[in-house]
């Protein structure tokens, strides 16, 4: 039993309000980074102190969704939300120490007030984790940290209210609990205020990645996929096995910008046996995925998705070996599509899209986008990806 | 007297929060936001500054042609004058080269020539034909229509007709370019390619430049289990893809 004079519910909140702070900055710090429009490593280690890392795809999966930040329309990349976890904690961190200072002389509203909106952290916690379960398919570590963060100080705050049998505590007038309650809404809205009003205007540097030299294919032809709701020309240089590819065709039905796409589907793998700008595959067997792509014919969405949903196990069976990965293909799509995949015909046709690639001379990197003819920046088809579309292609947003 | 069971209400504590400890909290609040507020405000210049003055962007590879070991400048020199002088490089409507040009252009020994396409031994093949004729065979056919397809990262497909010695050499230069365009006209009823002849360079040397050996007999050819001699093997059009970037 936790008695009046007992610091545990304090500490405990102000543990959990300072490691949430330390964990709103590590996620805030990345988002920021990225404002230069660079590739950088990024936090993601449930350790308070350990050090960004490359290997962090589930961290910059989250930070690239469309679920981390407000405004993604008007401001490149939008407010992150964890700003406002940072402006939220810094007032629950004073608050818990004030509660810690005054123990039994805590007043009776003070401690149902920081009951009250101290398991807030922990219902937006809830929600974000769900989002993140169902949606991004998994979680990031610097996430949890916030999440665990949240759940110390709801403990704390509630813990709090064991704490009121016993001794008469000092009374304060009713106005107080909506004069913190304000403070908090400020504390809470300041950084990201600050944020907003600082961040540099992105719009000059849309569009200045190159384009395509002869936009239509002279020989063969890309992959057609039509949106449901389709007003957009796009085409898209893709590999099936690739991540970040995979990444980006979920963030483009995630923000409902895909069926908005009528979209040219030139293939890329990046696999050193048909790829001969590779002097070794960085996805094996994405070649052959990829002309299983190419096979699709009417069922090549349902081809590319398929892939993307099942590249653990391709990649793995491209590892394994050429006929692992056949039969795969086999099982899932029948024998049919398997011959086509090895038919002379597809290879030619492969080659084609590479060719087309090549005689374009764009980067050896997957996935790209090219609205028009003009090529989109790699950072502005992950964080700025809708303030891109709302500033070159607007009516996709419509 | 009070009502039966009820308590005095207790007097409380001294009255209010205490004092140092609410200021000790708000102070907290207001130290911890500002630290924040600043250190939002420092990673966001530091990023506008990074994005309006540029460092050194690292290198990223960009898609091309394939470029292969036996591209050496010697090579590319003679396969660019091929490219110009026969007409494939831009749209002129030249098509072709015979072995005067060739003997001109190419500025080099028969020796050095066939030197020049011998890398080039597993990538391309001998297509072989009957004494005096310029007809394609089903082999021939076959290793041409192989050859084609394995097309991979090259630009330009080489064609090289000759005649072997026997004859007079006005036939024999006639008869290579049959052979050359033989070969054209098979790829083009396969490749269904509205650019291939921005992409294969005929050459046909009759019998009077860079006769081949019977060294070439090793050379994958469209006849493997026939006989080959030097006359045989320049009864011939050697076919590659190159793999180099001009």
């Amino acid at each position: 039993m936790l008695g009046p004079s007992s610091r545990f519910h304090a500490t405990l909140a102000l543990v959990g309000s300072l490691l949430g702070l330390l964990f709103a900055s590590y996620s805030t710090m990345d988002y920021a980074e990225h404002l230069d429009r660079g590739l950088h490593d990024v936090h993601c280690s449930f350790i308070p102190g350990a050090p960004p890392t490359s290997e962090a795809e589930a961290c910059r999966a989250a930070m690239y969704s469309p679920y981390s930040a407000f405004f993604r329309e008007s401001m490149w990349g939008g407010v992150p939300i964890s700003l406002f976890a940072l402006g939220a904690f810094a007032f629950f961190g004073g608050f818990a120490l004030y509660l810690w200072l005054s123990r039994e002389r805590a007043p009776k509203l003070a401690l149902g007030f920081f009951a009250g909106v101290g398991i807030t952290p922990l219902l937006v916690s809830l929600v974000m984790l769900t989002i993140s379960i169902t949606k991004l398919g998994h979680l990031c570590k610097t996430c949890v940290g916030i999440y665990i963060s949240s759940l110390l100080l709801a403990a704390g705050a509630v813990a709090g209210l064991f704490t009121l049998k016993g001794e008469a505590r000092p009374r304060l007038a009713f106005f107080f609990p909506l004069g913190w309650l304000a403070v908090l809404g400020v504390t809470t809205l300041v950084p990201a205020v600050v944020y907003a009003s600082s961040v540099p205007d992105e719009r000059p540097y849309l569009g200045k990645c190159g384009a395509l030299k002869q936009p239509k294919m002279s020989v063969g032809s890309p992959l057609k996929i039509h949106g449901s709701r389709a007003i957009q020309p796009v085409m898209l240089f893709e590999d099936p096995l690739c991540p970040t590819c995979r990444a980006f065709h979920e963030r483009l039905l995630d923000e409902g910008v895909f069926e908005r796409l009528d979209v040219d589907l030139v293939m890329f793998p990046l696999d050193s046996e048909c790829n001969w700008m590779l002097d070794s595959a960085l996805h094996p067997g994405a070649c052959i995925v990829s002309k299983a792509v190419l096979c699709g014919a009417d069922r090549t969405r349902q081809v590319l998705e398929w892939a993307y949903d099942e590249q653990v196990y391709l990649t793995r069976a491209g590892k394994a070996g050429k006929d692992v990965l056949r039969a795969a293909i086999k099982q899932r799509w029948g024998d049919d599509l398997l011959k086509c995949v090895d038919d002379r015909k597809t290879d030619v046709l492969l080659n084609q899209h590479l060719h087309f690639a090549s005689d374009n001379g764009i980067p050896v990197s997957t996935p790209q986008m090219y609205l028009g003819s003009k090529r989109v920046c790699d950072e502005d088809t992950d964080m700025g990806l809708r303030f891109m579309l709302a500033n070159l292609a607007p009516e996709v947003l419509k | 007297m009070t009502a039966a069971g009820a308590q005095p209400t207790p007097p409380g504590p001294p009255g209010g929060m205490s004092a140092l400890a609410g200021w000790l909290g708000a102070s907290s609040v207001v130290g911890l936001l500002t630290l924040a507020t600043i250190s939002v405000r420092m990673w966001v210049s530091s990023a506008t500054d990074r994005l309006e003055h540029p460092g050194d962007k690292p290198k990223v590879a960009i898609a091309d042609q394939a470029e292969v070991a036996y591209c050496t400048p010697r090579f590319k020199e003679v396969l660019e004058r091929v490219l110009h002088s026969c007409g494939l490089a831009q749209d002129e409507t030249r098509r072709g080269c015979k072995p005067a040009d060739v003997k001109t252009f190419a500025s080099i020994s028969d020796s050095d020539f066939n030197e020049l396409f011998t890398p080039l031994k597993d990538r391309g093949a001998v297509i072989l034909f009957d004494e005096g004729m310029q007809d394609l065979d089903d082999g021939a056919k076959k290793l041409l229509e192989d050859k084609w397809f394995e097309r991979k990262g090259a630009r330009y497909f080489f064609v090289v007709a000759r005649a072997s010695k026997s004859g007079n050499q006005a036939k024999n230069n006639a008869l290579s370019h049959r052979r050359a365009n033989s070969v054209m006209y098979h790829l083009t009823s396969i490749a269904n390619d509205p650019e291939i002849d921005k992409k294969v360079g005929l050459l046909w040397l009759g019998n009077e430049f860079a006769q081949l050996s019977k060294d070439y007999c090793s050379w994958p050819t469209s006849r493997p289990n026939e006989k080959c001699d030097e006359e045989a093997i320049n009864r011939s059009a050697f076919v590659s893809w190159v793999d180099c970037r001009l």
